[in-house]
């Protein structure tokens, strides 16, 4: 047997049959892949592919944009608009004044920020995604987050807590400030931003800083930080809001929320000097207007 | 009238003007074959004897393509033994890797930006593409294959001897030809598997001692792989490796012309070769003998590779390549599996007891700079192939028989061995038995890389869309959730798979506490698509409660359910 295997020599009729066998194979398997291909190969494919890359869109949105559009897409109060609602998909763009696609205009927002036009004072703005413009994103992830969000467009979701963007020129409402400003308040305010607070925060018709966390409503997000067990566990030695604004001044390094703009709140970033470059006149001053944000009327 | 216009008028005046038209076809015809009239090709065909004169062996004389092939062989080679036709089969598979290399081409673009989705393109856009592509990708590894063997039967038959040793040493060029052919084409789709598997490669040449940093960076063309690299492994895989394949196919091929293929080795006076003198009735031909045995073989390996391609096999292409995210497993290309498992290899001298082996570290960390990683993988992994090259050199033994050649054919057999060894040792599971080169995370992300991997699918991502029922299933041996057959099977085969790791440690020592459980859940994104994520909670190593989750988003369409 093994002889045989070894000794092999196919003959010339043998050579011919399976030649041309093997020539007709390739050809067969030729025209099965080509009619496979025109016929469904080619657009199941497609299919398949359009899919993944809509997963790979969820992921992108999931970590990089749920947290201020909302996992659903409806849009979170002060973070940011509703990316799931027929309004989104209607008129948006018509409202914006774009001119072109819906797709465009998300990928370009995405991308590089949104158009002053279309934006007015949103306490924070949109950070540009793109790595080319300092952000964490790709082209092709790009790409793949409006194929996710135009994928809502099928069935918009439109129930009573969808966040609408505001029409261009139409301020959003700012948010109520409980006590009018005392003048040392004002001063407070303006030594903000004098000492360039603003590059990193954002308050509502004052700042937009996209770095640090968000101001808005500084004071309850105080009295929820004292009381978590995140603070606990943290160096952070506050019992009041007063005290943890300014602790958060002096030592910023004490206690770091979690969530910024632009995603987890890196540590580091925040000057650690400011308890020496600030008088302490000036620092009580501007403790005392942050305090008023958020703050429930009469406390 | 011109000279040429006379000898027409002539010739048709001597013989009438349809003897001339046949003459003068057949004398172009010969002038195309390079010495055979139509009726020698006839003959040929026809699978008569050779007459004499014999017209066949004039192309061999006269014409480009037949040069570099031998006009006869001995007949003892024309036989399955000794080559087993595998010198054939790998320049089959080099000149297929061309034709379909070719077609992708047309479709390519070497830049990150494009790359990706130019594969996508040639596999939903273009007809025959993901045809092509599974060719040219089993192709490729096939050749690696056949490659390898070809220099295993070559080894075997100590055909390497003289005066054959340049032979030998082209094809060894050609062994490591072939690796880089394969190992540089390996980034072109550039998604997560191609990324990874590269940046493993290049790594380890960046690893090596003085010269390994520029290396990496002339590889790379910067410090990480990016545009740089891809142009350049590109190049290399379209330009470079090629040409210097087919240089070197020539040369290994004008080799066998001038000294034949080696005779079985009991059939020759030891120290002689008598592959070129081969007595009149010994000869087989060329034409028309060799040459149809040679397309037959030809045909062959071309139609299994084509059936292949539109049965079982396809390619794959996983995600777009992603820097800041390593896949777990990561793997280099299997051919370069042993070069990983060497890469595992703890100590510089790993037989010593494991003391005085970390004490010789030590010394030689400190003396020398060299650390096991660095001495296996860049010293000893490349020596692999100067070995190779050093074969016929090292072997001063003048006779080819088996009965002579104890010593050589048992380091061969080690040799492999060793190879197959450390290969199994690269891949993550490690050697079964020994354990030896097992990577693993904790037990549960080992639970859930197996049904839920980083990079590829596993049974909790191939449920079927509308059996993924929305909702939190524990995982049970007896789960039965309504209308979700596959759901429930894979909701138990998580919990065998947890049962195990709760029942043995892994080669590492790891074991999964008998509390940990664990639950499937399953929510809607959007209609059609939803998140299917495994969480599973278990005690760690300090005793401290903890939950492993990891999820997949899962499109209806996604092609995925089986
Ligand atoms: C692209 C890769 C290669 C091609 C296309 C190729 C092709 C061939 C062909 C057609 C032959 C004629 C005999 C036969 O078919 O077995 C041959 C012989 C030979 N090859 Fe290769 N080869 C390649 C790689 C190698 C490698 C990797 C080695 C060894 C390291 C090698 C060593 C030899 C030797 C020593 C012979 C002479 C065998 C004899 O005369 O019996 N070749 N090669």
């Amino acid at each position: 047997m093994i002889k045989k295997i070894i000794t092999f020599r196919p003959s010339f009729t043998v050579r011919i049959l399976a030649g041309l066998i093997s020539f007709i194979a390739i050809i067969a398997a030729c025209m099965v892949a080509g009619v496979a291909d025109l016929t469904q190969a080619l657009s199941t494919r497609d299919a398949n592919f359009r899919a993944r890359l809509i997963e790979e869109g969820a992921r992108v949105y999931m970590d990089q944009c749920a947290r201020c559009h909302g996992v659903e897409g409806k849009g979170i109060e002060g973070q940011g608009p509703s990316l799931s609602s027929s309004n989104f998909f209607n008129n948006r763009v018509k409202e914006v004044g774009w001119n072109s696609t819906l797709e465009t205009y998300i990928a370009a927002v995405t991308k590089s920020g949104i158009p002053l036009k279309s934006s007015p004072m949103w306490e924070v703005t949109h950070p540009p995604f793109l790595e080319r413009f300092g952000g964490p994103l790709r082209e092709d992830q790009i790409d793949n987050v409006v194929r996710f969000v135009m994928n809502w467009k099928q069935s918009p979701i439109d129930s009573m807590d969808v966040i609408e963007a505001p029409k261009p020129g139409e301020a959003f409402a700012p948010l109520p400030t409980p006590v009018p400003l005392t003048p040392a308040q004002e001063e407070g305010r303006n030594l903000f931003l004098s000492n360039g607070c603003n590059a990193c925060h954002a308050i509502r018709g004052v700042a937009n800083g996209a770095i640090g966390p968000s101001l808005n409503r500084i004071y309850e997000d105080a009295m929820m930080w004292i009381a978590s067990e995140e603070y606990k566990a943290s160096q952070g030695q506050a019992t009041t809001p007063e005290e943890y604004i300014r602790e958060s001044i002096v030592n910023p390094q004490a206690f770091i929320v979690p969530e910024c703009p632009q995603g987890a709140c890196p540590a580091g970033v925040m000057p650690p000097n400011y308890a020496d470059t600030i008088p302490p006149a000036d620092l009580d001053k501007i403790i005392d207007y942050l305090a008023t944000l958020g703050r429930p009327a009469g406390e | 009238m011109s000279v040429i216009g006379k000898r027409l008028v002539d010739q048709v005046k001597s013989t009438g003007w349809k003897s001339t038209i046949a003459q003068r076809l057949d004398d172009g015809f010969t002038r195309f074959t390079a010495g055979l009239s139509w009726n020698d090709v006839r003959g040929v065909l026809r699978g008569d004897p050779a007459p004499k004169p014999n017209p066949r062996v004039k192309p061999h004389t006269e014409a480009f393509w037949f040069h570099i092939r031998p006009t006869f062989y001995h007949e003892a080679v024309t036989t399955l033994y000794p080559t087993f036709r595998l010198g054939l089969l790998s320049a089959v598979f080099f000149t297929i890797e061309i034709i379909t290399g070719i077609f992708l081409m047309i479709f390519y673009t070497p830049s990150p930006e494009r790359a990706y989705t130019n594969m996508i393109d040639i596999l939903t856009n273009v007809p025959f593409g993901s045809f092509m592509r599974d060719m040219h990708r089993l192709g490729a590894e096939a050749m690696v294959i056949v490659v390898t063997l070809h220099m295993v039967r070559t080894f075997t038959t100590g055909s390497y001897k003289k005066p054959r040793q340049f032979t030998w040493f082209t094809g060894v060029v050609l062994l490591v030809v072939t690796l880089f052919l394969s190992f540089s084409g390996y980034l072109l789709p550039w998604d997560q598997l191609s990324f990874w598997a590269v940046t493993i490669g290049t790594s380890m040449a960046d690893a090596a001692p003085v010269f390994g940093p520029t290396v990496n960076l002339l590889l790379r063309g910067a410090p990480d792989i990016g545009a740089g690299g891809l142009l350049r492994f590109y190049l290399m895989h379209v330009v470079l490796f090629p040409l210097i394949g087919i240089i070197f196919v020539a040369v290994h091929y004008y080799k066998v012309v001038r000294w034949g293929i080696s005779l079985p080795p009991e059939m020759e006076p030891i120290g002689e070769d008598n592959a070129r003198k081969v007595p009149p009735d010994k000869r087989v031909n060329f034409l028309p003998d060799i040459a149809t045995n040679e397309i037959m073989y030809a045909g062959i390996a071309f139609a299994v590779l084509a059936i292949s391609c539109v049965t079982w096999y396809s390619a794959p292409l996983e995600t777009h390549a992603n820097p800041l995210a390593t896949p777990n497993h990561t793997v280099a290309p299997w051919y370069f599996y042993w070069l990983q498992g060497l890469l595992k290899i703890p100590h510089i001298i790993p037989i010593l007891p494991g003391s005085i082996a970390t004490a010789l570290d030590q010394f030689f960390a400190n003396v020398l700079g060299l650390t096991p990683k660095v001495f296996w993988g860049v010293i000893v992994g490349p020596l692999v192939f100067v070995l190779l090259f050093a074969v016929p050199y090292i072997d001063p033994n003048p006779s080819r028989r088996y009965g002579d050649r104890k010593i050589m054919l048992a380091f061969g057999g080690v040799f492999a061995a060793l190879i197959l060894y450390l290969s199994l040792a690269g891949i993550p599971t490690g050697v079964p038995v020994t354990g030896f080169g097992y990577v693993g995370g904790t037990p549960p992300s080992e639970v859930a890389q197996e049904f839920m991997p980083d990079e590829g699918e596993g049974a909790l991502m191939t449920i079927p869309f509308d059996q993924m029922i929305v909702g939190e299933h524990a995982v049970r041996p007896d789960a039965n959730v309504p209308d979700a057959p596959k759901l429930s099977r894979v909701l138990a085969e998580v919990y065998h798979s947890m049962e195990r790791r709760k029942a043995a440690p892994d080669p590492l020592g790891q074991i999964l506490n008998p509390e940990a459980t664990a639950t499937v859940k399953i929510t809607q994104i959007q209609p059609d698509l939803k998140q299917i994520s495994i969480n599973i909670n278990f005690t760690d190593v300090n005793g401290i409660a903890q939950q492993f989750t990891k999820y997949k988003f899962i499109h209806k369409e996604s092609g995925r359910a089986h």
